[in-house]
């Protein structure tokens, strides 16, 4: 058993964070590690294929309905493969601050002694966009000190990539946190891999693992499942192990690089622009 | 300018009317660049703490008798209610009515934070209604409150249905303004848009809306109101719903201070047609007879006023020459609000005192109405210039000018400036009742105030000689301006 290693998973919303999340989880427990998934999104939807379904109660509705006085395991529940399962919840949409919901939800974990020494790996998966300082919480104060975005060739998740980069890059200041790498949730966009590998070059860091896409990602979630255990022997849980692999063996981390809009403009041009352009003919 | 009642929110002062809170520079300056457009206010790379807006407006409402005001906020916010608290039954116990105005704070905790409390402070509302049965509601919002973006409109709008009397939500959250004036607007513009009502029918009114502070003139001006067949209706402090409701009516709109009635006159003249009287305030005998002469211009009543103001010359003017003697040369350095500042400047020239240096709190390019504050203009009018500084109550400034200019006195209306004097051994005069240098009598009794403090200095000399002032050497020989920063 290793040093703990906290891993917060940014990237635009609805790209595929908390699906990569949890198969990538389901890859290193089938490699033997204790992982723990602290979902950081108000919707609560960051665990649901590691419990096969949305059991589970909050952390902020417990505390809220409970108090403040209680034990960890009315808040962590045990999922596929032993993993630990976490969601921090938070309002209803347009009330409230759902930011301010992770930091007292990520205080609480804490306080309550949810950071065990037999944890390999400890994920914290984040809502879309980091709207406010509530949603970088798990990269501040000496937590999450790796980081991934995932990311597709599509050019928002590129732009909101770019964005991330740069509160990782604000934060790497003070604190300890490195960019790990891309992971590429592919979308089909044409030269898709290029594409991401010079967006990754240009930040200083590099493309992780390339996940293609398989229709088999989203049979698995109607069924409330991950992939590996959905599918054990399909190529696509295969992927899933591989990028767990690539996870466990990363020792590259970097302080990013982002580049400025008429950059990313200018690579989504060299590579987004195909030489036979849009076929407009009747 | 246009106000828009519909809105429940007021824009901050600096947006509306370009008020600014730091300059270092002298009255024509200030002026010159006010007109021409090209005032900037600067920041400060270092600033003490200043008054928060909340505390002035809801302290402002809180003052009307048997209302409720519901701070939705952390306990924190709430911290101004004993004040205001202490207040309104200290002036109504003075003024020999009873008020039973509370002020609830809505105790927001971390949970509320998080997840929001609108259905908390519906409840809230409809217990305070049900306990109380207060004559209007004010609804506050607070710097909480304002980063969540509770949605306190709608749960006021939501709840209109079920209480018969006048609720209104006021937007009043701390870090909206560094101006704390911005509060008197929030407030004006709560009872405007929600207790105004239109005038009635065929109602004849002789009265004249009074906005001020504390009233201690009240019985004095309704004397004086009566022989001109005039009455007033002081505001806010002991003031009804009832009499509120028809401000709409009245002939006329004055203010004892620019800076707290400028709204309120505005819009009741934009929306109700009410005149606002525009002249300098009452404070000396020029700035009290412009006044009166102004009253008897809008009400028709000028040949009362002129008789009056002959008959308080004769008695007053002879002993107010007597004190000028005495006085002629001294100099004076002033922190106040900026309607204040320049109003208590333009006395200080008239008793014969030199004005060395002012400070304004905060300084109002404009009024709603677009022009120039009456008081800053009658200084330039009457070539009168000194340095001048807008400040912000940053005390290590005053303390900086005291030290360098040396003046007889030091003059403040705000609680503690003075103390800060008197330790330096200045002497001071705490110009605390809006009235104190109202009319002739009590510009003679504010002038034998003045002669007193600066004749009787033994106090101010001894506590000089025990204190330690907290600021170095190296700051009293800083320019003044030393951490404000270029405008931009």
């Amino acid at each position: 058993m290793g040093e703990l290693r906290q891993i917060a998973i940014y990237g635009k919303g609805g790209i595929g964070k908390s699906t990569t999340t949890q198969n990538l989880t389901a890859g290193l427990v089938e490699h033997g590690k204790k992982v723990m998934v602290v979902g950081c999104d108000p919707k609560a939807d960051s665990t649901r294929l590691l419990l096969g379904g949305l059991a589970q109660k909050t952390v902020l509705d417990t505390i809220r309905e409970e108090g403040e006085d209680i034990e960890l395991d009315r808040i962590l529940k045990e999922g596929y493969g032993g993993t630990r399962c976490v969601e921090s919840g938070g309002p209803e949409p347009g009330v409230g601050c759902a930011g301010r919901g992770i930091i007292t939800s990520i205080n609480m974990l804490e306080n309550l002694g949810a950071y065990t020494d037999d944890l390999d790996f400890v994920f914290y998966d984040v809502l879309g966009d980091v709207v406010c300082g509530g949603f970088a919480m798990p990269i501040r104060e000496g937590k999450a000190k790796e980081i991934y975005i995932v990311a597709s060739g599509e050019m928002m998740a590129l732009y909101a990539a770019n964005n991330i980069s740069k509160g990782i890059q604000r934060y790497a200041r003070t604190g300890g946190i490195r960019l790990g790498g891309i992971i590429c949730n592919s979308r089909n966009v044409d030269r898709e891999l290029d594409l991401l590998r010079a967006f990754a070059k240009e930040l200083g860091t590099k493309l992780l693992y390339f996940v293609p896409r398989d229709n088999v990602v989203q049979h698995a979630e109607i069924n409330k499942k991950t992939v590996i255990e959905y599918k054990p022997d399909s190529n696509q849980a295969q992927e899933y192990r591989n990028l767990a692999q690539a996870v466990i063996d990363n020792k590259d981390f970097v302080i990013p690089t982002p580049m400025t809009q008429e950059r990313l403009e200018e690579i989504l041009m060299e590579y987004g622009m195909m030489e036979l352009a849009d076929d407009y003919k009747i | 300018m246009p106000f828009n009642f519909n809105n429940s929110n007021v824009a901050t002062r600096e947006n509306r009317i370009g008020s600014i809170t730091g300059y270092v520079g002298t009255l024509k300056d200030l002026a010159e660049k006010s007109q021409c457009g090209t005032l900037k206010g600067c920041s400060r790379c270092f600033s003490q703490s200043s008054t928060c807006l909340s505390t002035c407006g809801l302290s402002q409402l809180a003052a009307i008798r048997d209302v409720a005001v519901i701070h939705h906020g952390p306990a924190g916010c709430s911290v101004a209610s004993s004040g205001s608290y202490y207040m309104s039954r200290v002036m109504a116990k003075k003024r020999g009515v009873t008020s039973s105005t509370v002020y609830v704070g809505t105790d927001m905790n971390e949970n509320d934070t998080i997840f929001g409390s609108t259905k908390q402070l519906r409840e809230i509302i409809l217990e305070v209604n049900k306990r109380y049965s207060p004559k209007a509601i004010f609804v506050s919002s607070s710097c909480a409150t304002g980063i969540i973006g509770e949605d306190i409109d709608s749960i006021v709008d939501d709840v209109k249905s079920e209480i018969d009397v006048p609720i209104v939500a006021v937007h009043c959250e701390g870090f909206k303004s560094r101006i704390w004036a911005t509060g008197f607007d929030i407030s004006d513009h709560a009872v405007v848009s929600s207790i105004v009502q239109p005038p009635r029918e065929g109602v004849k009114s002789n009265k004249i809306n009074f906005k001020n502070f504390f009233e201690s003139a009240r019985p004095e001006i309704i004397e004086m109101f009566k022989k001109f067949d005039l009455e007033p209706v002081f505001l806010y402090c002991n003031s009804t719903v009832e009499e509120l409701s028809h401000l709409s009516e009245s002939l006329a709109t004055t203010c004892i201070c620019g800076t707290l009635g400028n709204y309120i006159g505005n819009a009741l003249e934009e929306k109700y047609n009410v005149p606002y009287v525009r002249s300098i305030n009452q404070c000396g005998i020029v700035g009290f007879e412009t006044w009166l002469r102004e009253i008897g211009k809008v009400t028709g009543r000028s040949d009362k006023i002129e008789k009056y103001i002959e008959e308080q010359r004769a008695i007053y003017l002879p002993q107010i020459e007597e004190v000028k003697k005495e006085l002629q040369g001294h100099t004076a350095v002033l922190g106040m609000g900026p309607g204040y500042t320049f109003e208590v400047s333009r006395v200080l020239d008239e008793l014969g005192i030199k004005v060395v240096w002012a400070l304004a709190w905060h300084y109002d390019k404009k009024y709603e109405n677009g022009d120039v504050p009456p008081s800053m203009k009658y200084l330039l009018d009457n070539d009168i210039d000194f340095e001048a500084s807008v400040a912000d109550q940053q005390n290590y400034e005053v303390m900086n000018i005291l030290k360098k200019y040396n003046p007889d006195m030091y003059l403040s209306r705000h609680p503690g400036s003075t103390v800060w004097a008197i330790k330096n051994g200045t002497p001071a005069i705490y110009v605390a009742d809006e009235y104190m240098i109202f009319g002739y009598k009590h510009t003679l009794e504010f002038a034998r105030s003045i002669l007193d403090a600066i004749n009787n200095r033994s106090f101010e000399e001894n506590l000089a000689k025990r204190t330690k002032l907290p600021y170095t050497d190296w700051w009293y020989k800083q320019n003044v301006d030393a951490f404000l920063e270029e405008a931009n």
